[in-house]
């Protein structure tokens, strides 16, 4: 689980209560959901955190949580913002695929080593997070004195967001002392290199200018010139990705942080260009009209209709309206009550207005899960609920059970084993060839063909980019698995009689999923004198047990002896082989008794 | 006082004074020496009887001893050979010797290497010598080989006129084999002559029952042989239901009699079900290649319900209701179609509740699974690739919280686990959602025990489901874990399980 790091005396400093002791604050933290996982060499607190409270990755944001929930805060609450001076233009050379940018001026920061690492922090976890690893949204912030504005038309310094030429131009990356390209960067940096795959494809890359010049490679790296340090007092924060809303919110999250921590947010002008409404993006129509100019941050509330009794249905309880209200002041929420709040629980509804920095409420029922951890949720009575059903197995549950049942009876150890096996174990160990065919019945009327592919040599699903050669694709039949476990068990007591009811799968183009799953019925007796009759005998019991008409014609499998082989043919059709097994397959498996066997479909038992 | 038949026979034959063998009490009293063997231990046992033990040796010719008592020595026959060929007077060559003596194979070497020890004379560069002074018919080891052969069976090692030296001589040649045997004799003791003077009488025990036994009705009279009941029995394994599945079926059970019915459904299955219909982004990081077991054939799913395929991607990119808010991410129809194996059983409840598998659901309806479920994980003691997920939910008209709690409570306390707390927690699909914790039934500490909450709107209205849904899910392992205290789960699911452990694990019901 993914953790942040949280400094306890910050904590403390920032939430106003000095007093609170790292015990109390490990217990209030865990009632907001953040789980005490451990603490840093520095002393600060690891936090497990829950991935919908992107707004809680800075202790700027806990320290906010906290404060609603020891009543220091209440309702919602929203920075004041001052007019853009700054512009962002973007031009028509940004790269289609990464066309949307967003940013806000920051100033006054008291940026000392905690609070710088704590943007730091943030910024990653932003990152990793909502941006998709920067490839949804990336984020950089530089020291705003660092910057020279182009004066544009109305005289406001603005900067542009551009298309470069991997070659273009030339800057000095941060951790670096020349200057490369782009595209140097990609190759030679160890960042560039992390983040090359999101890029490299690109005709042209993206890059923010001033009037100096390139000083930002989104979403690769920010150039030296404008680095932040402690000495920095006004930032300018830009955020390009692919979709506005993400870096939208991304920045509402950074905003809420610095304000917090006293700085003044001022507001920045985004130009996106007139050609812009001609590239439609590859997911549809989301893409910003052309033309179209935005000031950002976007400190706008939003709201969402519950209703009363919607609230008292899923929390199970009775709540007046005043304590509905009073739940969602707590939760850093503000509602307000719409119709008659004396009538009906199902005439009245409030009208929840949700602060800007909340990524995570898309429902009216977000806000109903808020109200109830405001309320305590182990504070809640359980109930068995008051609904009848009848239960019941499946049918091939219910089969499996009993073909287990009497498997066990006739002395078998019962198994279960892996589904996933590697190409080695399921074929080449077992002396058989991926999609071969066997010899065919000699005296069959089977109409199928003499073609017929042998037991378990049928087309197997395969994954995809294994990640491990010991799993590469599903078992097309469950004998192996059992070999296995003989193989691994050569030092326990004989002798070793094991069955398995197993799930096994093959390509199959006829199933609306491309592959066809079943379950067989596979055992194995591995003793001094196992021989085929052994095999026949307890297969014949099974078989006898479920009504089934049992007859074993010769058959080949290279699995198995020659001569000591059958198909298992049950109620005239054949579902299966019964066998000794081949030295070969024996000593590969580092076996030194004998083992005979058998395998079938269990449907034939049905 | 009554003994078995045999015992009685030993006891009466055996005398105080002088020690009788076995052998000698078996042919005395008629019966076989192992009878007597074992009435001698059980009289010893009941102080009747004392045994005393001598080791006896004894000596028998070989294949090829007993050929060379026939035929001679080969030492002997090369020096005769040689003294024909005149080697008393001047060295003569080898070859012709040997062609003479009749001697061929191994035999020639043997005859060669004793020679010179017995002082026959002397061989060098391929010449012989013989000593007309020496005496093969003096030969101590020839004149063991004659006795033994003369007498023709197993000889007292004592009553042979030859000293150790030679007999280990012609052991060392292999041409006799010495045995040790323990022989026994018995003496009456003085509780034994006492019981044998107030009388003592045959018993008629019977070692098995047998058909004859019961149909002559002899049984009524008979008294069996005693055994020992406190020696170790063979060991016998015999059948056993694995451990995992055992506790599989004790939630089957559990979850039937709470009324859930049963579901099942692909292992490979589109990632339309897997996750699109769970309402999770497809740019959700627990969606990207390292979480997940994609395949590389079949990659895509033939058929999806097209209505359906609209609605979810509807949800996904509009939120569901007149407040509702969708995802800004990508959908894209061909991802959903792309096949993978489950990484959860939810993918089943997606196809239940969609009506996909059984027909439309009318609540109130209870459903579960007990299936595997694939993850890509690194394989430690607590994780595999593949394990199984216990999946529950519950459609009714309006379900809260409080119903969620306390089917949860009902369920864990058939396992023992009480006083589950319940987090507040984040999944894309459920909310409220809450990871479960419950109190380690004995080491008291508390453990994460599941994951729960209602399902979402936007993934119940697109499935068509128009009531409340709550769900929870656990896998299986942790439970079997918390329940038998197992530390390395490798040991019990899988091909590298270990079989003692599953043969001897206790029992738990």
């Amino acid at each position: 689980m993914p953790t942040v790091e949280i400094d306890p005396d910050e904590l403390r400093e920032l939430t106003g209560h000095e007093d609170k002791s790292d015990d109390d604050l490990k217990t209030d933290l865990f009632g907001l959901g953040l789980e005490y996982e451990g603490e840093t060499e520095d002393g600060e607190f690891e936090l497990e955190f829950a991935p919908d409270r992107l707004d809680r990755l800075s202790v700027e944001g806990v320290a906010r949580s906290l404060r609603y929930q020891y009543g220091d805060a209440r309702g919602v609450s929203v920075p004041s913002t001052n007019s853009p001076d700054w512009t962002i233009a973007v031009d028509s050379s940004v790269p289609d695929e990464r066309p949307y940018v967003t940013g806000a001026v920051i100033r006054g920061v008291d940026l000392d080593d905690d609070a710088l690492d704590s943007l730091i922090q943030l910024q990653e976890k932003l990152h990793a997070t909502m941006g998709r690893k920067r490839a949804k949204g990336a984020i950089g912030i530089h020291d705003l004195t660092m910057l020279r504005g182009a004066p544009a038309t109305e005289g406001n310094p603005t900067i542009e967001y551009v298309g470069v030429e991997p070659d273009g131009d030339r800057f000095v990356p941060l951790d670096a002392d020349r200057e490369m390209t782009p595209a140097d960067v990609l190759e030679d940096h160890q960042t560039g290199k992390t983040y090359a795959d999101l890029v490299s494809a690109y005709d042209r890359y993206p890059a923010i200018y001033d009037d100096i010049g390139l000083f930002s490679f989104p979403p690769v790296i920010n150039g030296r010139r404008t680095e932040v340090s402690t000495d920095s007092r006004d930032l300018f924060v830009e955020m390009t990705g692919t979709d506005q809303w993400t870096i939208d919110r991304m920045l509402n999250i950074v905003c809420y942080a610095l304000a917090a921590r006293g700085a003044t947010i001022e507001e920045v002008t985004i130009e996106y260009g007139d050609d812009e409404s001609a590239n439609a993006d590859s997911n549809g129509s989301r893409r910003v009209a052309g033309g179209r100019e935005l000031v950002r941050p976007d400190f706008s509330t939003k709201t969402k209709t519950v209703t009363h009794d919607r609230i008292e249905t899923i929390l199970g309880i009775e709540l007046s309206s005043e304590e509905v209200i009073d739940l969602a002041e707590r939760s850093g929420l503000e509602a307000t009550l719409v119709g008659d709040g004396d009538g009906a629980a199902e005439d009245r509804a409030y009208e929840v207005t949700i602060p800007p920095y909340r990524v995570d409420v898309l429902h009216p029922l977000d806000v109903i899960d808020d109200l109830g951890r405001a309320y305590g949720f182990n504070d809640l009575e359980p109930r068995y609920p008051d609904v009848g059903t009848i239960g019941g197995r499946h049918e091939r549950s219910r089969l499996e059970n009993a073909v287990r049942t009497r498997l066990v009876g006739l002395g078998f150890q019962d198994l279960l084993n892996f589904h996933m096996i590697s190409e080695a174990e399921n074929f080449e160990r077992m002396n058989l060839e991926r999609g071969g065919s066997g010899a065919g019945k000699a005296d069959s009327d089977d109409t199928t063909g003499s073609a017929e592919t042998v037991y378990g040599a049928g087309e197997p699903a395969t994954i995809k980019g294994p990640y491990s050669e010991d799993y590469t694709m599903l078992r097309t039949w469950v004998t192996p698995s059992l070999l296995m476990v003989l193989e691994n068990n050569t030092h326990r007591r004989y002798p070793q009689d094991l069955a398995e009811i197993g799930f096994h799968a093959e390509v199959d183009d006829g199933e609306n999923t491309g592959v066809s799953e079943g379950r067989a019925v596979a055992a194995v007796l591995a003793r001094h004198d196992a021989a085929f009759e052994d095999a026949k005998a307890r297969l014949q019991a099974l078989v006898k047990s479920f009504g089934g008409d049992l007859e074993t014609p010769p058959t080949d499998h290279p699995a198995y002896i020659d001569g000591r082989t059958a198909a298992v043919v049950i109620d005239g059709v054949e579902v299966g082989v019964i066998g000794e097994v081949h030295p070969k397959v024996l000593v590969e498996h580092d076996l030194e008794v004998p083992v005979a066997g058998f395998e079938f479909d269990l449907e034939a038992l049905r | 006082m009554q003994l078995p038949s045999a015992q009685v026979a030993v006891l009466e034959t055996a005398s105080a004074d002088e020690a009788q063998s076995v052998d000698a009490l078996a042919s005395a009293t008629d019966l076989p020496p192992e009878t007597v063997t074992g009435a001698v231990f059980e009289l010893e046992e009941a102080g009747l009887v004392a045994i005393s033990e001598a080791v006896d040796e004894t000596i028998t010719l070989t294949e090829e001893g007993a050929e060379y008592a026939a035929d001679g020595l080969p030492e002997t026959r090369f020096y005769e050979a040689a003294l024909e060929a005149g080697a008393d007077d001047d060295p003569v060559e080898m070859g012709p010797v040997i062609g003479r003596s009749g001697l061929e194979g191994p035999q020639v070497n043997i005859a060669l290497s004793n020679y010179a020890r017995k002082g026959y004379g002397v061989i060098d560069s391929g010449e012989v010598t013989a000593d007309p002074e020496a005496d093969p018919t003096a030969d101590a080891e020839r004149a063991a080989l004659e006795t033994l052969a003369e007498r023709d069976e197993e000889v007292d090692a004592d009553s042979l006129e030859a000293d150790g030296g030679v007999l280990e001589q012609l052991e060392r040649r292999g041409l006799l084999e010495r045995r040790e045997t323990t022989v026994r004799s018995v003496t009456l003791t003085e509780a034994g002559v006492t019981e044998l003077m107030a009388g003592v009488s045959a018993a008629e025990t019977v070692g098995q029952v047998t058909p004859d036994l019961l149909t002559s009705g002899d049984w009524r009279e008979a008294e069996f042989t005693e055994y020992n009941v406190e020696a170790d029995a063979e060991v016998v394994d015999g059948g056993n239901v694995h451990i995992l599945r055992q506790t599989a079926e004790r939630v089957k059970d559990t979850l039937v009699g709470m009324g859930f019915q049963e579901m099942e459904g692909p292992h490979a299955d589109a990632d339309f079900w897997i996750n699109d219909c769970l309402f999770m982004p497809q740019d959700h990081p627990a969606r990207t290649h390292w979480d997940r077991f994609a395949l590389e054939r079949p990659t895509h799913i033939e058929h999806l319900p097209g209505d359906l395929v609209e609605r979810v991607e509807r949800a996904h990119r509009e939120g569901v209701g007149p407040d509702g808010e969708g995802y800004n991410s990508p959908w894209d129809e061909d991802f959903a179609r792309a096949i993978a194996l489950r990484g959860h059983t939810t993918s089943l409840s997606a196809r239940y509740l969609s009506g996909e598998q059984i027909g439309d659901l009318e609540p109130p309806q209870r459903y579960f699974s007990v299936e595997k479920v694939y993850r890509n994980d690194t394989l430690d003691p607590t994780h595999l690739l593949e394990f199984f997920q216990i999946e529950g939910w519950v459609m009714a008209e309006d379900l809260s919280v409080r119903d969620l709690m306390g089917t949860f409570e009902e369920f864990y306390a058939q396992f023992g686990i009480h006083d589950i707390e319940f987090k507040p927690h984040y999944n894309p699909y459920t909310e409220p959602s809450f990871e479960l914790f419950g109190t380690h039934p004995t080491t008291g500490e508390l453990v994460e025990i599941g994951n729960s909450g209602i399902f979402r709107e936007e993934m119940l209205e697109p499935l068509g489901v128009e009531c409340d849904v709550m769900a929870w899910g656990l896998a299986l392992e942790r439970l079997l874990m918390l329940m038998y205290g197992f530390e390395d789960i490798r040991d019990i699911h899988g091909t590298l399980c270990d079989l003692e452990l599953l043969r001897d694990t206790e029992v738990t019901y």
